[in-house]
């Protein structure tokens, strides 16, 4: 009696807080569709977090569990994509403290590479074989550079560079001071503006 | 860009820039446009934050689509809890027995007479009042987003209408109204479901 579900493409053009609205009524295709339009980016956040393909999927996982639960707690439907992007970087924070080792990114790059046959850049114009090349080899140069980054350091510029968090918020995340996040975004920027410097 | 990191000759320092860059904060903002050493440093700046965007672009591409089989599998495993809601009791045809249907059904059911319309997708929904004490007035609250160019009046009687008939067919519910709030006008290109699976939609014409 209610009717067949939508074809999975039929909310590609719905804003976000429509399915949102949705979503909180329980309607699980509204949430699907909200899932499957920012997973790439909650993957891709909670790898540079992570640094573990493994885990990212994992931590991707529950922020999506946790989220279906606490939809109905979110006042503007409009913010879902930062919502998810804040439960997304917590449990990433959370994985990495609950594990012994630390992250290795720039193995993390090599896997990655290894498993997509990307070797990075591969949004570089395909049409100019040189500046593809350029491009790619300084992105690898930009991912080498994160990679050495203090893992705090690290976590900060990941927040703010592929979460799009504001200080107050990074702060929050990592149960940092305002002021700290501040300084260790900007030696973030400093060390790899300077690596990248050759690289104009 | 200075060698040092911390504090330029002028005093100013990339900590200072940085903060600038995502806030518009400077102590001495006509300082900016004079200084060379800030200037280079926010150009330096900047080109690591476009650099920045092209690695979170690259990571996203990397990390594939979200049609991709990682993320079906994902979302195989979350096996999401349903949210019933209120129970609303239906009348038995049996004295004695007790019925009743959920009002996430009746969610399901408002929304799928929204999405039944060609451009219409419903949003957020509420039975407001007593549903479950039979025959208590109850107003059906809906959002919906409609595809520019759709008359909206228009669209949103034959909502109001749609959800009526559907409500009066399959629930004992006493609708005292029902208010059909268009949310969102979406861009022209939005597919609606003619372009699905074909679904007989509720006759717009049925009065309630």
């Amino acid at each position: 009696m209610t009717g067949s579900p939508p074809a999975p493409d039929h909310f590609d053009l719905v804003p976000d807080a429509l399915l949102a609205g949705r979503a909180a009524d329980g309607d699980t295709v509204a949430f699907e569709a909200l899932a499957r339009r920012h997973g790439p980016l909650m993957r891709a956040s909670a790898r540079r977090l992570t640094g573990s393909l493994a885990d990212a999927d994992d931590v991707v996982q529950e922020s999506l569990v946790q989220a279906w639960k606490q939809l109905d707690t979110l006042r503007d439907g409009d913010a879902v994509k930062s919502w998810l992007l804040r439960i997304t970087a917590s449990r990433s924070i959370d994985q990495v403290r609950r594990r012994k080792n630390h992250s290795d990114l720039s193995d993390l790059d090599q896997r990655l590479a290894a498993g997509s046959g990307l070797a990075g850049g591969g949004a570089a114009g395909a049409g100019n074989p040189e500046a593809a090349a350029l491009s790619g080899s300084r992105m690898e140069a930009l991912k080498a550079a994160v990679a050495a980054l203090p893992e705090e350091q690290r976590r900060c510029w990941v927040l703010k560079q592929f979460n799009d968090q504001s200080y107050e918020e990074i702060a929050q995340t990592l149960n940092i001071s305002v002021a700290s996040v501040r300084g260790r975004l900007a030696r973030a920027r400093v060390a790899l503006a300077r690596e990248m410097e050759g690289w104009r | 860009m200075s060698a040092s990191g911390d504090n330029f000759e002028c005093g100013h320092s990339l900590e200072e820039l940085s903060i600038y860059l995502d806030t518009g904060e400077f102590s001495d903002p006509g300082h900016l446009t004079e200084c060379p050493e800030c200037q280079s440093g926010l150009a330096a700046l900047r080109r690591l934050a476009a650099l920045g965007d092209e690695l979170v672009s690259a990571d996203i591409a990397a990390a594939g689509s979200g049609t991709d089989d990682w993320m079906q599998s994902i979302l195989d495993n979350l096996r999401l809890e349903l949210r019933p809601g209120r129970d609303i009791p239906v009348r038995p045809d049996t004295p004695g027995d007790i019925l009743t249907e959920t009002e996430g059904s009746i969610s399901a059911l408002i929304r799928s007479a929204a999405d039944s319309l060609p451009g219409t997708a419903a949003g957020k929904c509420r039975l407001d009042g007593d549903v479950s004490t039979p025959g208590s007035p109850i107003t059906v609250r809906v959002d919906v987003a409609v595809v520019f160019g759709h008359p909206l009046e228009e669209r949103a009687d034959a909502l109001r209408r749609g959800i009526a008939a559907t409500l009066a067919r399959h629930t004992e519910l006493n609708i005292a109204a029902i208010d059909v709030t268009v949310a969102d006008v979406l861009e022209p290109g939005f597919p609606g479901p003619a372009a699905g699976p074909a679904r007989p939609s509720e006759s717009s014409e049925e009065k309630p």
